[in-house]
């Protein structure tokens, strides 16, 4: 029986086989279940966008977002506007949530201007200004959105991950960190840009002081917590001069 | 045991004890200590390793006999990788919520020598049903020792089970925090796996003087 | 300058057994004698440094979003820049390192029989080794930008990993005089001893946050948050439980 599968005619006809049967199966499931994926994730970034500015479905404890049925509908009536931000041209689009920012950022790394995406929401009479980061974790991406006033003092922030640890950097998706956000300025005393720092050793631990661009640090999650502090610092800093005009 | 003869049920309890994965065959390490900082984790994660071990088990025992010796170790890897894949991809599409959960394991599943380790030492000698029982059993072995150290990393690392304060809460100083008790951080640094599992392969030893190694 | 940044980093920071805990199983099976650790830990090194760089040109002009844009440049193929392919990642990683072990262990075995009886038995082992695998996978989400670094990377995690398992054979063939509990013999005590090592390599983790952070003026904005803007402790607990109130 071993004597047929050993020889070279044999392996080689075996692969070739093996390859086409796995690339066709693949092949298909992928191009099926691309359409659904698609929309799913167009779904999850409304989601993400609405819990930044404070829509959503939390309860005591944990970070629930609006229920997907809604999530287009709900969008629609928080989102006044969309705007992309190119250099010194401000424009209203639509589709400004469909920016990939990961693919905005290596734009910008080869020298070309970066699309900046911002989105206007109202609620309760107060205007919210909700802006897309993304950096690096641990082991992968990390990315979020953050609501801001027009004095950029966190009013909410949403972050996600792509593959974190367990218990230790995917708990920046966890309620206690990303509320620790909330009030937070990212400007300093003197009105500069600072940023926030996700601080380890921090003598604040239930954070009392909201303008000292500090949060408290997840304990063993150091590269993820530095990865959202970097995120903020390099992402929202390219808003300022939005910022500025809406001062005049 | 009317479902089971005696050899078919050994294969699955000799692995939750004498023939541990993880403490004996030495295997499925990386992502025994990667995510039991939480014993949710450990608990998906043993579910995941248990659906893909026992179907990847009678996939390749129903292949053995065609699989060409000289690329076996290509065959057994894309197999389990095509697997993974699809799964994630449908779950991606219909299952979106349990997608996110779950998308942080597939790469720790496909690199997991565990599903490797029992392809290449039990499913390609036996048939498929042998192998089913097999894989279950082995990865039942090996969820064993994972919410073994996801429970105790858990409980005194962070003082919560599955999420819930158990311990009382440590800023309000509830519970035993009342009494001074304080959260040993250490406990959630992934070093401190690798004690917790030296500690179990210690009183197990102990246990069964038989798996005493040589020195 | 950056070659021997990531070089180090690969090393000492991002140590693969210690930081990242990959390749453990064999790191734990093979450290018995030093000469064994020697040889395992050589073919490690030649196949991550061969495997990186292969995988990066497959990432980069086949994989990745965008990555086909050549075949519609030279082809004439419709649409090529769009196809994504990164779906095909893992198995596409998985495959060339299998194949290039494989190889490897041919043309090693052919022209040079002593090195393949000294290295040979290692080399099946590495193809399960999940340290290569992880090796390429790295390289994919932390983007690494261009050929040679890929290279630098694959040959210093390679050779963190063989820093690695040469120590702990090292510490295995003195313990043997020692009196080491008898239940804890042979695996117990090597797992001990591995998180001690891990604890110890986690300082490393201070050369990345200590002085790299380039210091980058932020640009100024002019208008300042005036001081009633300022939250306190109260109106930032009053977000939070307005945002935590289920908007319908």
């Amino acid at each position: 029986m071993s004597k047929r599968t050993d020889s070279n005619v044999y392996t080689i006809v075996f692969a070739v086989v093996m390859v086409l049967v796995v690339g066709t199966l693949l092949a298909t499931v992928f191009s099926l279940t691309k359409p659904t994926i698609t929309t799913n994730q167009k779904i999850e970034k409304q989601q993400n966008i609405l819990y930044a500015m404070g829509v959503n479905d939390n309860d005591e404890t944990s970070a629930n977002f609006v229920s997907t049925k809604v999530a287009q509908e709900e969008f629609s009536k928080y989102i006044k506007k969309q705007l992309v931000i190119e250099g010194d041209k401000v424009t209203e689009n639509d589709k400004a949530y469909l920016i990939d920012v990961k693919k905005e950022q290596s734009k910008a790394k080869e020298g070309k201007t970066r699309r900046l995406a911002l989105f206007i929401g109202e609620k309760d009479g107060k205007t919210f200004y909700v802006a897309p980061i993304r950096g690096k974790g641990l082991w992968d991406a990390i990315w979020g959105y953050v609501s801001m006033d027009k004095n950029m003092i966190v009013q909410g922030a949403y972050f996600d991950h792509k593959g974190e640890t367990p218990g230790l950097g995917a708990n920046i998706k966890q309620r206690f960190f990303m509320d620790d956000f909330i009030g937070e300025h990212l400007l300093d005393d003197k009105g500069n840009f600072a940023g926030i720092t996700v601080a380890k050793g921090n003598n604040d631990p239930k954070n009392e002081d909201k303008i000292d661009n500090e949060v408290d640090a997840i304990a063993g999650a150091t590269i993820t917590g530095n990865g959202v502090s970097a995120m903020i610092k390099s992402d929202l800093k390219l808003y300022i001069p939005y910022f500025k005009t809406l001062k005049k | 045991m009317g479902l089971l003869s005696k050899k078919d049920a050994a294969l699955i309890t000799d692995p939750l004890a004498d023939n541990n994965p993880i403490t004996i065959q030495v295997l499925g390490i990386c992502s025994a200590l990667a995510i039991t900082a939480e014993l949710k984790a450990s608990i998906v994660m043993a579910l995941s390793v248990m659906a893909v071990l026992a179907i990847g088990n009678v996939v390749i025992s129903l292949m053995r006999n065609i699989i060409p010796s000289k690329i076996r170790i290509i065959v057994q890897l894309i197999v389990v990788a095509a697997l993974v894949i699809i799964v994630d991809l449908v779950l991606k599409a219909f299952a979106y919520e349990l997608s996110k959960t779950l998308s942080v394991f597939v790469g720790l599943i496909i690199t997991n020598c565990i599903i490797m380790g029992r392809f290449e030492a039990f499913a390609l000698a036996n048939g498929p049903w042998r192998s089913f029982l097999d894989g279950i059993g082995n990865a039942a072995g090996y969820g064993l020792i994972l919410i073994i150290v996801g429970f105790f990393r858990e409980l005194l690392g962070s003082g919560t089970l599955l999420g819930f304060k158990v311990l009382g809460d440590p800023i309000e100083k509830t519970g035993l925090y009342a009494m001074g008790y304080e959260n040993n951080g250490f406990m959630l640094l992934s070093p401190m796996a690798l004690i917790v599992v030296g500690i179990i392969i210690w009183i197990q030893r102990s246990k069964n003087t038989s798996l005493i190694e040589e020195n | 300058m950056e070659h021997i940044e990531l070089f180090f980093k690969s090393i000492f920071i991002d140590n693969m057994v210690f930081a990242t805990f990959l390749g453990m199983c064999s790191y734990l099976a093979v450290s018995k004698k030093v000469s064994t650790a020697v040889g395992l830990g050589a073919a490690v090194i030649f196949v991550l440094a061969v495997t990186v760089p292969l995988n990066w040109l497959l990432d980069q002009y086949i994989l990745k979003e965008g990555a086909l844009v050549w075949l519609d440049a030279k082809y004439g193929v419709d649409g090529a820049e769009t196809l994504d392919l990164s779906f095909l990642s893992f198995i596409m990683f998985i495959a060339t390192i299998a194949t290039m072990v494989q190889l490897v262990e041919i043309i090693v075995e052919k022209f040079s029989p002593s090195l393949y009886n000294s290295l040979g038995i290692f080399l099946p082992l590495i193809a399960v080794n999940c340290a290569i695998l992880g090796g390429s996978l790295f390289m994919q989400s932390r983007e690494i930008p261009s050929l040679g670094l890929a290279l630098t990377y694959g040959v210093g995690s390679g050779i963190g990993w063989f820093l690695a398992i040469l120590a702990i054979a090292a510490i295995r063939e003195k313990i043997r005089y020692s009196s080491v509990p008898p239940a804890l013999r042979g695996l117990g005590i090597t797992f001990i001893i591995t998180g001690l090592m891990a604890i110890g390599f986690m300082s490393f983790g201070g050369m990345l946050t200590g002085g790299d952070e380039k210091k980058e003026e932020a640009p100024k904005v002019e208008a300042k948050a005036d001081k009633k803007d300022l939250l306190k402790k109260e109106d930032a607990k009053e977000i939070v439980a307005e945002n935590t109130k289920i908007n319908k």
